[in-house]
């Protein structure tokens, strides 16, 4: 796949504040690239360099293989799409889309022919006319995707665009950006702080945190083999258990050894292990390795989120089934379940 | 019920109107008078259109006041709305200092601004004239821009102007095409508001402008003190067109919303075409070159020349005459030293004296006047001035009293100035409201000089005055006695001898008299100052102005007697006959003013603050 996008070394200051240290990504054509992390992280001002509103203060940004250093926005091949929309108010739905073409003096009827397909491709056909604030929010934000998207650019950011929508809508956005990213088949680089946001859209996740990439790869990549503590607090629900690397296959935990399917750590070393919840299996008490006290039960809608207390520590487990508070139970795991990673302070 | 109901929330509306609207209302009735009066409405007439037409001073200004109000306009807005959005992308503590130094100009009394750009532009030397008042006038009005265009510019989303970059604007178009649609009720506010500052401004204009520049407020101000009804017409052709523009602008957008359900965009754009237009011709005629012939400056009271004469001099001389006026001696002194260059001043007697004094006027050249052969003498060669080397006489009068015929028997007149002390009187004098005036009435009245310089006396006279007041209760007026007096509203009143003269002409129940105790006479003359380049011209233009025909013009128009004998005889018999105030009295008891020392001055203006403070 060819490289559209490629950050070398970016580090950013702002009046001495460091947002961003050293980054090195890549964005590859067509993907739907998602940029996580909690706010603050340097996400939206790695987005923002991209468009050209920002300007590194170490590093290269090469856009197709050449250096885009002091390029302004308007003369990159970007568009944006902003977290509150910045749709033009004065304008009404036809002459927002439209902005970007009558710029770049495009004939009257291209631009009637495009905007009108961009119209329907955001379902927002017939809503020529109408202005700007009579708009919900839903609705506004399909019309700053339809702006960017007019433009035909050889990338798409946006900036936590869903941001602003409710829950219900947000979802219904999610598989909607996604099919339009699809049916046009240009590059998105998106910002999110969500990470079930980013895990349902995306190709590539991006977890950032403090202005450095914390780990890169697939949304299962992500969620199973988080590389470090803070991928695997942030990218969903985990329990995580300082623990002993026995050896290749084997580690060491709560005074019970697990076989595992991680290798390559040194013998003896302390490591980190990842249990997500749903992953462990709670059994009848004398059925498992590890055996504790049901202390807690919440309904979470899909499943139940129970707290189960040992001599050692409390695990949190999701499961489907119901179990009494006060109920002793054994747990256990398979080796597929347990995920082993460096300990914290060291990736 | 309801109809009492529907009356009474009419009512207030009506009273406020009437309340709001009133005074337009009977300016603009007067205008259309036949009589000079103002308060005396004898039939219409629209000879005052016709005389602000004639008036090329008052056109000229016009113009003046326009043109700079458009450009002034034009250029403080765009000034104002970048400082703005510059302003809103700026760090906190200069947003901050900005914005309070901002806020200076607003809250300065325009007085201060009006002196510092007055120094300030003679500090740098920069002539004072159109430019100078264009420049003062787009520095007062760019602070009400930003005022008005900042808090739009600060409610604008941030991202809006980086999503038209992002989308292929250039800085320029974001500006043009998103961010000033976006500003805009904000820009016109500021615009409009700019607008009326610049048009009606008097303070600032009158101290940073000279050279024979203008504007409306100037020329109204300094011929206030001789107010013409061409004024009103003036004030009710600028009340019509401010009128037509508000209907235009109330209506308009609704019938073409009528019409074509938007405003069309050639309207906008014929809009804009129109005023691009006025600017560029404004700017282009404000610049029209000076020719190169000579040019003469002058400067008189308002209202005190016959100007046809000022323009035939114009083409027989081959000159232009930059004609400024001002209001008092007092104001003229202080242009004077505020750096302006005037070449013929007219003056009064005692700032004559002062001027010479000061060593800032020169001799003229009685070669290039033979027209001064018809001068009355008895008037010249006074104190300050012995042989009577640097001043021209051009108007001249007494100060008496104006009495009414039915009400002031001979033997009343016997007592004087004590007059004004008669029980007869009481409640029914008009007091003149100068300080000098009055003082010099108490001082004749007690049988010391109006020039005295001891305390003695001059407290004397404030002892007078007071006891006068408490006795009398006389009303202190100033001109406004004038019209009073046509009306007959009292029976005496201290007045002018030319105000007289045109007094009696209106009403034939009033006499004139000047007590034998002796009174003040005045002279105002043309004086050449030493900074005037062109000596030859100046006293060829006071020779024109002081010739038999063309003082006769002068007196004609004025009112005021003029000291060529001739020309006096003349108006004497064609347009005063019988008009016993159209003299003057130079007898041994009579004075004219010198000028004050200091302390003198000081000693009389709180004795005169006193006399007025109850």
């Amino acid at each position: 796949m060819k490289k559209i996008f490629e950050l070398d070394n970016l580090s950013k200051e702002f009046d001495g504040q460091v947002v961003l240290k050293g980054i090195h990504l890549d964005v590859y054509e067509n993907e739907f690239m998602t940029l996580l992390g909690p706010s603050g992280c340097g996400k939206t001002t790695t987005l923002r360099i991209m468009a050209g509103f920002e300007e590194p203060s170490e590093g290269k940004v090469l856009f197709d293989g050449i250096d885009i250093a002091g390029v302004p926005p308007y003369k990159r091949e970007v568009n944006t799409v902003f977290q509150k929309y910045a749709l033009f108010p004065n304008m009404n739905v036809y002459d927002n889309i439209a902005f970007g073409l009558k710029i770049k003096k495009t004939a009257a009827p291209v631009i009637k022919e495009k905007v009108t397909r961009m119209l329907e491709l955001v379902n927002l056909a017939g809503y020529e006319e109408r202005n700007i604030r009579q708009l919900s929010g839903g609705q506004q934000q399909r019309v700053a995707i339809a702006r960017a998207l007019v433009n035909e650019p050889k990338v798409l950011l946006l900036d936590e665009p869903l941001g602003a929508l409710d829950l219900k809508l947000r979802k219904t956005m999610q598989i909607e950006l996604k099919s339009i990213q699809k049916e046009v088949g240009i590059t998105f680089v998106y910002v999110t702080h969500d990470q079930e946001e980013a895990l349902t859209m995306s190709d590539t996740i991006v977890v950032m945190n403090d202005g450095i990439i914390q780990q890169i790869g697939s949304p299962t990549d992500i969620y199973n083999e988080p590389e470090n503590r803070f991928v695997a607090q942030f990218i969903g629900e985990s329990n995580i258990i300082e623990g002993t690397f026995v050896k290749d296959f084997l580690v060491a935990f709560d005074n019970v050894e697990f076989e595992c399917v991680d290798k390559g750590f040194e013998d003896g070393q302390d490591v980190d292990i990842v249990l997500r919840p749903e992953d462990i299996k709670i059994l009848p008490s004398g059925e498992g390795r590890i055996s504790g006290v049901v202390t807690s039960i919440i309904f979470k809608g899909v499943h139940y989120e129970i707290i189960v207390k040992t001599d050692i520590r409390e695990y949190k487990i999701h499961t489907t089934a119901y179990y009494e508070p006060g109920l002793e139970v054994d747990l256990d795991l398979t080796p597929d379940d347990i995920h082993v990673m460096e300990p914290m302070g060291t990736y | 019920m309801s109809k009492s109901r529907r009356i009474n929330r009419i009512i207030p509306i009506a009273l406020c109107l009437i309340f709001l609207y009133m005074p337009i209302i009977v300016m603009a009735f007067f205008s259309f008078n036949k009589a000079k009066s103002l308060t005396h409405y004898t039939g219409f007439s629209t000879k005052w259109y016709g005389a602000m037409f004639a008036n090329s001073q008052l056109l000229n200004a016009i113009f003046v006041s326009v043109s700079v109000a458009l450009i002034a306009t034009l250029v403080s807005t765009v000034l104002g709305t970048i400082t703005a959005v510059a302003l809103s992308k700026s760090k906190r503590l200069i947003k901050f200092t900005v914005q309070q130094i901002n806020n200076l100009p607003i809250m300065n009394p325009e007085i201060v601004t009006a002196i510092a750009l007055m120094i300030f532009f003679s500090f740098i030397s920069f002539n004072k004239g159109y430019m100078t008042m264009l420049l003062a006038h787009i520095a007062f009005c760019t602070p009400y821009v930003i005022t008005n265009v900042y808090p739009k510019v600060k409610a604008l989303d941030p991202n809006l102007a980086e999503a038209a970059m992002d989308l292929g604007a250039t800085p320029g178009e974001t500006l043009l095409r998103v961010l000033i649609p976006e500003i805009r009720p904000g820009i016109i506010a500021g615009a409009l508001i700019a607008f009326t500052m610049s048009f009606d401004d008097f303070i600032i204009s009158y101290f940073v402008s000279g050279n024979g520049v203008e504007n409306i407020s100037i020329v109204v101000y300094n011929m206030s003190k001789r107010m013409n009804p061409s004024i009103y017409a003036l004030s009710t052709v600028i009340l019509v067109c401010i009128m037509i523009v508000l209907l235009i602008g109330t209506f308009m957008p609704y019938i073409l919303y009528k019409k074509y359900g938007k405003i069309p965009r050639f309207v906008t754009r014929l809009g804009y075409i129109g005023l691009a237009l006025l600017v560029i011709i404004a700017g282009f005629t404000s610049f029209r070159a000076n020719t190169a012939k000579q040019v003469l400056k002058v400067f008189n009271a308002g209202e005190y020349a016959d100007m046809e004469v000022v323009a035939s001099f114009e083409r027989e001389y081959n000159c232009r005459v930059i004609y400024e006026t001002f209001d008092s001696n007092e104001s003229m002194y202080t242009k004077l030293m505020g750096g302006n260059d005037y070449d013929v001043i007219v003056p009064s007697d005692y700032m004559i004296a002062r001027l010479i004094k000061e060593d800032l006027v020169v001799k003229l050249d009685w070669d290039l006047i033979p027209n001064a052969k018809s001068l009355d003498t008895s008037i010249m060669y006074q104190d300050f001035d012995p042989k009577n080397d640097y001043w021209c006489p051009y108007f001249c009068g007494n100060v008496g009293i104006v009495y009414d015929k039915r009400n002031v028997t001979k033997k009343d007149l016997k007592d004087g100035w004590n007059i004004l002390k008669n029980p007869k009187f009481k409640g029914d004098i008009y007091m003149y409201d100068s300080e000098r005036d009055s003082m010099m009435v108490a001082l004749k009245a007690l049988g010391y000089s109006m020039n005295t310089t001891k305390p003695k006396e001059i407290k004397a006279a404030y002892d007078w005055l007071v006891d006068q007041r408490n006795t009398m209760k006389p009303t202190y007026a100033g001109d406004d006695s004038i019209d009073a007096m046509k009306s007959g509203n009292k029976s005496l009143c201290v007045m002018y001898s030319g105000d007289a003269c045109a007094v009696m002409d209106e009403n034939d129940n009033l006499g004139f008299f000047m007590p034998d105790e002796g009174t003040n006479y005045w002279v105002d003359g043309f004086v050449v100052t030493k900074t005037c380049e062109n000596q030859t011209l100046a006293n060829e233009f006071i020779n024109y102005m002081i010739s038999d025909e063309n003082a006769y013009l002068h007196t004609v128009e004025v009112g005021y007697l003029t000291p060529n004998l001739n020309a006096a005889a003349k108006a004497r018999k064609n347009d005063f006959p019988g008009n016993i105030a159209y003299e003057i009295r130079v007898d041994k008891n009579d004075e004219s003013f010198d000028y004050q020392d200091n302390e003198t001055k000081a000693l009389f203006s709180s004795y005169w603050t006193k006399v007025k403070a109850k």
